[in-house]
């Protein structure tokens, strides 16, 4: 069962820190990574560069869809990052959350559409991501 | 380059849809979806399920985190999935994330975080190679 963790928390507290303090940063990030990609739960997973980078596009099916500078929400609270996990149950997603190395913040779970239940073998069929080769 | 398309959308509208609308509907996302996967840019995406199935786990350094039920947030629009697409620059990003087949909703579109910065390849393997069917 796939889920998918939205990372979210207040932006900025980056932008004065030393190389030395990123590369500290960055370790926690490439333990827990790795650690997902050991236990076979990665499929995918990012992080993202600023809000400020960021662009919306607004607009129903059929109409012009417009494009504005900035995310959806302008709130404290950003999304920041995210990873897509195999897991067994919602327990085994939550305990991934809880060790989340995010210093402030909140981790969203999200169990991904039951494809199968719409007559999909595999998630591929329906545009999604392959299930991953055994 | 990679963006992530991150979907929102009001809730609800499909609970009452026929078989047939059902199947029309995700034959759009099916269509999109392949789409991108043939032209080499789609490396991850999902639709997730309605935002009451969501847990949300609130952390603060030092402290024990906690675990609720519901979204983070409870706003109008929620989160209802995501494609993780390497393009070649924003301009191509913005025109996939423009035909993205929703009906009604907003994509926010985030270039993901250049780890090379860092001294880090990014942790998502690359484009899904298309396969013959």
């Amino acid at each position: 069962m796939r889920f998918l963790l939205t990372l979210i928390g207040p932006e900025g507290g980056w932008e004065d820190i030393t190389p030395e303090q990123v590369a500290e940063e960055m370790k926690h990030w490439e333990a827990y990574g790795k650690e997902t990609v050991e236990a076979g739960a990665f499929v995918a997973g990012e992080g993202l560069e600023p809000t400020q980078t960021a662009k919306t596009v607004r607009g129903g099916r059929g109409e012009e869809r417009v494009v504005t500078d900035g995310p959806f929400a302008e709130t404290k609270e950003q999304v920041g990052g995210f990873y897509l996990l195999e897991c067994k149950d919602l327990d085994e997603a939550v305990g991934w959350a809880k060790r989340c190395p995010i210093s402030e913040g909140g981790v969203e779970v999200r169990p991904v559409l039951d494809y199968a239940a719409y007559g999909y073998d595999d998630p591929a069929e329906a545009g999604a991501t392959p299930a991953p080769k055994s | 380059m990679k963006y992530l398309f991150v979907l929102m959308n009001q809730e609800g509208g499909m609970e009452d849809a026929s078989p047939e609308e059902m199947k029309e509907e995700l034959d759009r996302w099916d269509a999109y979806g392949k789409e991108a996967i043939g032209n080499g840019v789609f490396i991850a995406g999902e639709a997730v399920q309605p935002s009451e199935t969501t847990s949300t786990v609130r952390i603060k350094e030092g402290e024990e985190p906690v675990v609720s039920d519901g979204p983070f947030a409870e706003s109008k629009e929620q989160l209802g999935g995501f494609y993780l697409f390497e393009c070649k620059d924003l301009d191509e990003a913005l025109e996939y994330a423009k035909r993205i087949p929703y009906r009604d909703g907003i994509v926010e579109v985030r270039p993901a975080m250049d780890f090379s910065e860092y001294g880090y390849e990014s942790p998502t393997p690359g484009p899904i190679k298309a396969t013959a069917a």
